[in-house]
């Protein structure tokens, strides 16, 4: 058998190389993990914290009346319906209107490169609505829409998440389209199919999953926005389904009620609070499974 | 044909190793990828690992720098001995190891700042030089590659404006800046062109004299060139290990044979 | 989608009609996705249009002037926007101190400590906060964090920071627990998840090799990050810092629940201020249309708007020349 290995190092000082150096360096190393670990311990407490102060305060208004009575005054009962009804209503409708004219934005950035400056315009606008302030959005659609009809109205709440729901929409169908191989593509055109048809029953069927994702995360979004409502569609104590009349909403609700002096209105906002925040979540995880789910299946 | 055919020729017993293997055994998860390897790699010598793409032989060169640390689910049993010590032992500074036994990889990775903090930056980490003694270092190593003519008039510009070849050998100097005792490479000419590879294989010629060396390569040229001794691996197994004259004139295990003269891999 | 027998054999004119469907399709469909596009541009010129010519005659009224001062006097009709520029850009700070340092903990943490599985868990539950609506960060905010802060943090600041001379100056008065200090918090909290999504998908595409390099010198983690992955990635990070800081200035409802909503502008962080989009939340309301009032409110979203695209300007550039690298 054979000596063991020796150091042959010269005069680097072998394991003990780099001396007080190696010490300091492994001390500064543990002293930026210790670091690291309690910044995602603090990060991981304040949502937990948010959760359970959602769910501790907020369950105790979870009853049926709760979903079944519209908002009524203090002491007297009431429930949340005229707001959950008017959130969907209103987050519905913006994404039907601004889920079309999305996509195919989304597909002008991705497919007619051709247009040169103007597509490079388009896209840097869209990310600059993407990143104006919701609430100057519903200052928007208050002056256009609410001033010169003299009231606010379900339709401008909707037309305000709308302009929020576009943007997200462009982004993720053309992240997505550009995703598609070019030789799906070639291959399409290669079978004399005319451009938009390519477009449509190829790169757009195979971008499906990405952009379901998108939509529904863009949904999540709006469905919480605050904001934009106040001046639009103002929220209305009643039960209301018309877009023609102020529409109640759950975060409106919950922004009025929060603020108030009344112990059932605030144990109702936390109950909305915790609706929406569930609500809200689950659509985030839906998604998020989905494109998993897509992702592998593809491959 | 799992007995490992061991050369007794070359007076095994007289070359002291820089690095010894001792039954070792490593995981990726569940896939067993290396299977009870023992092997030698003398001082002052370069070793040559050859054998088919997947046999192990670059898992091998990533747990002789516990590389492999790097990453959750892989495991090494067995021994691995350096200087006395067993370096796949948990308590091992693997900072300090991994500055005594450097490694080069594929493509050349020169970091995102100049030629010099490139090959400053590795020592900094384990010495504190003054300015004119970083300054010699760097020349000194710069010279060593013979890249030193190329690029003394442009030390502050980014590595990342060299040819390939000179970020290769700029790679090289910035591990033996550190000043280690091992140098480990991994196919360290395979994105090369045959004139920059020619100068790779030259400047490990120069080296041995002071470094030990253990090389991957995928070009069986290559290995009957540059090494001293060459580890054929298949599947995982260490099948023979001899000098590079005898493993490519007179290779004992069938499956050398078979892979040397082209018939798989 | 393809009718393969006509494909097989063509007559003349069934190709000719194919042809010319097709064209037309592109046409049209050409026609519909360009008017998507203008549309948007439609949209985003709407907004500054209506903003700055909503604001036009606050900007004329008070001239310059109007960007220095304090004055918030509806009834003398005496309107400034130094107050609430002052709230937003120290309550953004307050949030990008707090939140940069947290993000990149974090993103640190989840790319090179993380046990895998663990890191998966952790980070898709720092991507769903980042999907909280921003209103329940008020609520909570203004349930939790505004009692904590005058009970515990404010009074003990101020005991031991409040006699330092210089910084001490921030950190006197009364412990409200609403102001800017709590706004800035709140603001950290919404926007840590967001910088640190950024900062996990950007360190986790720097190339292996260049890691393992580093490493391979004997590079600690820290090292490694510091001096290779950060110089690397400088510019997108920064894109993405960016990016964060623009939604911290434009937020409104997280903000309004805890900043105390005063118009008083001082040297304090625990004192209540205001925000510009704050400030348009609650005075809106009570702004009659057409009055001097609601043209103040619509040039400090005109103002705001200016502050949030200069941002997103910065982080485009940042990002941009990030993925060139």
């Amino acid at each position: 058998m054979m000596a063991s290995p020796k150091s042959q190092s010269i005069d680097a000082g072998g394991w003990q190389r780099g001396g007080a150096q190696a010490v300091r360096r492994r001390l500064v190393e543990r002293f930026v993990s210790l670091l690291c670990n309690l910044a995602t311990v603090i990060v991981l407490f304040v949502l937990f914290s948010i959760l359970w102060t959602l769910v501790t305060r907020g369950a105790g208004g979870l009853s049926l009346p709760t979903f079944l009575h519209s908002t009524a005054a203090p002491g007297s009962g009431g429930g949340l319906a005229n707001a959950i009804i008017g959130s969907c209503e209103q987050t519905g409708l913006a994404a039907l209107i601004g889920t079309p004219i999305g996509m195919m934005a989304g597909i002008y950035l991705s497919e007619f490169a051709q247009d040169g400056r103007i597509v490079s315009l388009v896209r840097f606008v869209s990310d600059m609505l993407l990143s104006v302030p919701s609430i100057l959005v519903g200052l928007f659609i208050y002056l256009i829409f609410v001033e010169p009809a003299g009231h606010f109205s379900g339709m401008a709440g909707t037309l305000a998440l709308a302009v929020l729901f576009i943007p997200i929409v462009v982004r993720t169908t053309e992240d997505m389209l550009r995703l598609v191989p070019r030789a799906m593509r070639e291959a399409a055109y290669a079978l004399g199919a005319p451009g938009w048809r390519v477009i449509l029953n190829v790169c757009l069927r195979s971008a499906r999953g990405g952009i379901m994702t998108g939509i529904l995360l863009a949904l999540a979004r709006i469905s919480g926005e605050t904001a934009p409502l106040l001046f639009t569609s103002l929220g209305n104590l009643n039960w209301s389904t018309s877009l023609n009349a102020p529409m109640a909403s759950l975060p409106v609700t919950i922004y009025q009620y929060a603020g108030s002096a009344y112990d059932d209105w605030v144990q109702m906002a936390w109950t909305g609070a915790l609706l929406i925040t569930v609500a809200v979540l689950a659509t985030n995880i839906l998604a998020r499974w989905w494109l998993t789910r897509n992702g592998s299946a593809q491959q | 044909m799992n007995k490992i055919i061991m050369d007794d020729t070359t007076g095994r017993d007289t070359l002291q190793p820089a690095l010894a293997i001792r039954n070792l055994n490593f995981w990726y998860g569940s896939n067993h990828a290396l299977k009870d390897i023992s092997l030698d790699f003398p001082i002052h010598q370069v070793t040559g690992m050859i054998g088919p793409s997947g046999c192990g032989k670059s898992t091998l060169l990533r747990i002789l720098n516990r590389m492999y640390d790097l990453y959750p689910g892989q495991r090494a049993t067995g021994e691995v001995l350096f200087d006395e010590r067993n370096i796949l032992s948990p308590g091992l500074d693997v900072n300090v190891l991994r500055s005594r036994i450097g490694m080069v990889f594929q493509k050349p990775t020169p970091f995102p700042m100049s030629i010099y903090d490139n090959i400053a930056f590795g020592v900094r980490l384990h010495e504190r030089l003054s300015r004119t003694e970083m300054d010699q270092r760097v020349e000194g190593v710069l010279r060593r590659v013979a890249l030193w003519n190329e690029v003394k008039d442009r030390l502050n510009a980014s590595a990342a404006a060299l040819s390939g070849g000179q970020q290769q050998r700029l790679c090289i100097a910035r591990t033996i800046a550190t000043r280690p005792e091992v140098i480990l490479l991994d196919e360290p000419t395979s994105a090369l062109d045959p004139i920059s590879t020619a100068r790779i294989e030259e400047l490990l010629d120069e080296l041995k004299q002071e470094f030990s060396i253990a090389i991957v390569t995928h070009n069986l040229q290559q290995a009957a060139r540059c090494a001293d001794r060459v580890a054929f691996f298949y599947m995982g197994e260490l099948v023979e290990v001899d000098t590079a004259d005898k493993m490519f004139t007179a290779p004992h295990a069938k499956r050398t044979q078979d892979y040397i003269t082209g018939r798989f891999g | 989608m393809m009718e393969l027998p006509s494909t097989i054999t063509p007559g003349d004119g069934a190709a000719m009609d194919r042809s010319a469907r097709g064209r037309l399709g592109d046409l049209v469909f050409g026609m519909i996705a360009r008017l998507a596009g203008w549309f948007i541009l439609l949209v985003m010129a709407g907004i500054v249009i209506v903003l700055v010519s909503g604001g036009w005659r606050a900007f004329s009224t008070f001239g310059p002037g109007f960007f220095t001062s304090t004055a918030w006097n509806p009834i003398s009709n005496h309107f400034g926007a130094a107050t609430s520029i002052f709230g937003t850009l120290v309550t953004t700070l307050i949030a990008l101190v707090f939140a940069v340092p947290f993000a990149f903990g974090v993103a640190f943490w989840l790319v090179e400590m993380a046990p895998p599985a663990l890191a998966r868990f952790i980070e898709t539950a720092v991507q769903l906060l980042a999907a909280v609506p921003s209103i329940i960060f008020g609520m909570w905010g203004f349930f939790i964090v505004v009692p904590f802060m005058a009970h515990y943090i404010e009074p003990t600041v101020t005991r031991y920071l409040g006699h330092v001379p210089g910084i001490g100056l921030l950190f006197r008065g009364a412990p409200y627990g609403t102001g800017l200090l709590s706004g800035g918090l709140i603001l950290a909290i919404m926007i840590t998840p967001f910088i640190c999504s950024v900062m996990t998908d950007v360190f986790v595409s720097i190339p292996a090799v260049l890691k393992e390099s580093a490493f391979g010198l004997g590079a600690t983690r820290w090292e490694v990050m510091r001096q290779v992955v950060l110089p690397w990635s400088r510019q997108a990070v920064m894109g993405g810092i960016m990016l964060g800081t623009g939604r911290a200035l434009g937020e409104t409802m997280a903000v309004t629940f805890v900043i105390g909503n005063s118009n008083r502008m001082g040297w304090s962080l625990f004192a209540p201020g205001n925000t510009i989009a704050s400030l348009i939340a609650l005075e809106f309301p009570e702004s009659a249309a057409g009055s001097l009032k609601l043209s103040v409110l619509l040039a400090l979203g005109a103002i705001l708007m200016i502050i949030s695209f200069i941002t997103l300007a910065c982080s485009r550039i940042f990002l941009q020349r990030g993925t060139a690298n």
